[in-house]
C-alpha cells in the first residue's frame, strides 16, 4: 500500500485538529462547566454567533499589531544602519536599547494610556517597543558579521563604507532580518492586546477584558483562538516570504 | 606594474608578538608572473596582503610603480583573488561581474564589457546563474571574469584553485596563462603546490617557515606551454623541493 506523505501545512493542521479533538473529548468526558474551560465547539459556536463583534475588534487589533510591528522593525532596521556606519555610537545606544527593554511592559502601557488616551496611538506604540528590540539585536549582528571574504574583496576594490553597507552588509543582514520577524511578528500581537487589556475603546484585548471580568469564557476563548490564527498566519507568511527573498539561504553556503 | 620591497618585516600581536615576515627585500620587473612558495604560515598571504594594502607593516616600504600600496589600491590598479571565490549569492553571474564594474567604474581606463568578461572565461551561456548552481571550477572562473574586468596592472593571487580537484586545476591553470598572456600584468601567485609553481612562474621566490624570509630566488626560463616531463621541469622540481625542504628543516 502506497503512503501518502503529508506536507509541512497539512501536518501542522492535523496536529491542531488532533489537539482539538482529544481538548472537545476531555471537556465532554469529564463534564468540564463551561465557565472554568468551554469546549472548542462551543468556543467555535461563539464566534460564529457574533461574526461583526469579532471581525471589528480583530480589525482593530490586527492593524495596531501591524502598524506598531512595522514602527520597530522601520526603528530597528534605521538604528541597527547607523550603528553600523558609526561604530562608535553603539555602545551608548545599545545600552539605552537595554534599559528600555528591561522595563516591564506592564509598566510603560498604563503610563502610555494615561498620557495618549484610550485610542490606538498607545497601542501601536507599545507594539512597536516589544518588537524593536529582536529586529535591532539581529540585524545589527547581521550588518557586523559580514564575510571576511567578502570584506577582503571590497577593500581590494578601495569600496567605500557606504558602498559596502549597501552591495555587501545589507543584503546579507537579510537573512539576520527575518531571522527576528519570526520573533517579533507573533510578538506584535501579544504587544496590541497587552496594552488593550491597560484600557481600550475596542479590540481583542478589549474583548477579553470584558469575558474576563463577566466570567465568560467561551467569549474570552473566541478571542484567543483568532490571535492564535492570526499568529500563526503572521509567522508563516514571515517563512514563506523568507524563502522567496532569501532564495540563496537554503543553498550551499558561499 | 613593478615591486619593490625593501626591508619588509610584519609582526602580528595577538597579543603575543608573533613575526611573520623577517626582513625580506624583493624587485620584481613589470609584467612578471612570480609564484610564492613555503611551508603553511610562512607569512605567503600576509605578504600578498600586505601589497594589497589589507594589512599595514610593521616594518619597512612596498612600492608599486613608485606608489605606496594604499595609493595604488585606491587608484584600482591592484587586483586581489583568494581561494574563496567570494562572489555574492544573491547575485547572478552577471550581476556579480557588473557590480565590479560598477564599483571600479571611475578609475577604468579601458573598459570590458561584462559579456566580454564572461566570454573570455567561458561562461556566458551561465551569465544569469546564482552561484551556488555553478560548479567550483565555473565560480572560480567567474572570479577570473571579476579579476579582469578590473584591468589591473597587479594581480594578487592567495592561492585561488587550491580547492579545486587535480584535474580541474590544471584546467584553469591553463587557462589563467592564456588571460595573463595578452595583457602581461604582474602576478604575485601564493600556492604551497611546486607543479603549479613550476608550470606557471617565470620565477619562484622560496620562503622560509615563519617568520618568512626569502632562502631561495629561482627563475624559471622555460617557454609556454611547458613539457612537465622535460629534463629542465623536473630539475626546477628537484631544486624547489630541495629548497622547500631545507626551509622547514630550518625550523625544526
Amino acid at each position: 500500500m502506497k503512503v501518502q506523505r503529508l506536507n509541512g501545512g497539512q501536518t501542522a493542521a492535523l496536529i491542531v485538529l488532533l489537539f482539538l479533538i482529544l481538548w472537545e473529548g476531555m471537556v465532554k468526558l469529564l463534564a468540564v462547566p463551561v465557565y472554568l474551560l468551554p469546549a472548542p465547539s462551543r468556543i467555535l459556536r461563539t464566534l460564529i454567533e457574533q461574526p461583526g463583534l469579532y471581525a471589528n475588534a480583530s480589525l482593530i487589533t490586527l492593524g495596531e499589531a501591524f502598524a506598531g510591528l512595522l514602527l520597530g522593525v522601520l526603528a530597528g532596521v534605521l538604528i541597527a544602519s547607523l550603528l553600523t556606519l558609526l561604530p562608535g555610537l553603539e555602545d551608548g545606544v545599545m545600552t539605552l536599547a537595554i534599559l528600555l527593554k528591561s522595563t516591564p511592559l506592564v509598566a510603560i502601557a498604563p503610563l502610555l494610556t494615561i498620557w495618549l488616551g484610550f485610542g490606538v496611538l498607545p497601542k501601536i506604540l507599545i507594539t512597536a517597543l516589544l518588537t524593536f528590540f529582536p529586529v535591532l539585536v539581529n540585524v545589527l549582528s547581521g550588518l557586523q558579521k559580514t564575510n571576511s571574504h567578502h570584506l577582503e574583496l571590497f577593500h581590494s576594490w578601495h569600496a567605500s563604507r557606504s558602498e559596502i553597507f549597501c552591495h555587501l552588509r545589507a543584503p546579507g543582514a537579510l537573512p539576520y532580518l527575518f531571522a527576528a520577524l519570526k520573533i517579533s511578528a507573533p510578538l506584535s500581537l501579544i504587544g496590541a492586546v497587552v496594552a488593550e487589556w491597560t484600557g481600550a475603546s475596542g479590540g481583542l484585548g478589549r474583548v477579553m477584558w470584558l469575558a474576563y471580568t463577566n466570567l465568560n469564557l467561551p467569549f474570552l476563548f473566541a478571542a484567543i483562538f483568532i490571535l492564535a490564527a492570526a499568529g500563526m498566519s503572521l509567522y508563516r507568511l514571515t517563512a514563506w516570504l523568507e524563502r522567496r527573498i532569501i532564495f540563496w539561504q537554503s543553498q550551499t553556503g558561499l | 606594474m613593478n615591486v619593490e620591497i625593501n626591508a619588509l618585516s610584519h609582526t602580528f600581536f595577538t597579543p603575543q608578538p608573533r613575526p611573520a615576515l623577517l626582513n625580506l627585500n624583493l624587485s620584481i620587473p613589470s609584467g612578471q608572473f612570480v609564484a610564492v612558495i613555503g611551508p603553511s604560515g610562512c607569512g605567503k598571504s600576509t605578504l600578498l596582503r600586505l601589497i594589497a594594502s589589507l594589512i599595514q607593516p610593521t616594518q619597512g616600504s612596498i612600492w608599486l610603480d613608485g606608489k605606496t600600496p594604499a595609493q595604488a589600491n585606491a587608484a584600482r590598479q591592484v587586483a586581489w583573488m583568494a581561494q574563496s571565490p567570494a562572489l555574492l549569492p544573491w547575485l547572478t553571474a552577471e550581476q556579480n561581474i557588473s557590480l565590479a564594474r560598477r564599483l571600479l567604474a571611475t578609475r577604468l581606463n579601458h573598459q570590458m564589457s561584462v559579456e566580454e568578461a564572461l566570454r573570455r572565461v567561458g561562461l556566458q551561456q551561465a551569465a544569469h546563474a546564482y552561484p551556488f548552481t555553478l560548479s567550483g571550477g565555473m565560480q572560480q572562473r567567474l572570479a577570473l571574469a571579476r579579476l579582469l574586468i578590473q584591468n589591473a596592472g597587479l594581480w594578487l593571487m592567495d592561492e585561488p584553485f587550491a580547492a579545486l580537484d587535480e584535474i580541474t586545476r590544471e584546467k584553469l591553470t591553463r587557462e589563467l596563462l592564456e588571460l595573463w598572456q595578452p595583457a602581461q600584468p604582474t602576478v604575485l601567485w601564493v600556492t604551497h603546490n611546486i607543479y603549479e609553481a613550476v608550470r606557471l612562474a617565470d620565477r619562484v621566490i622560496v620562503l622560509s617557515a615563519a617568520p618568512g624570509q626569502i632562502i631561495a630566488d629561482i627563475p624559471v626560463d622555460l617557454p609556454h606551454p611547458r613539457a612537465e616531463d622535460s629534463i629542465v621541469f623536473q630539475a626546477l622540481l628537484k631544486q624547489l623541493r630541495a629548497a622547500l625542504n631545507h626551509s622547514r628543516e630550518a625550523v625544526v
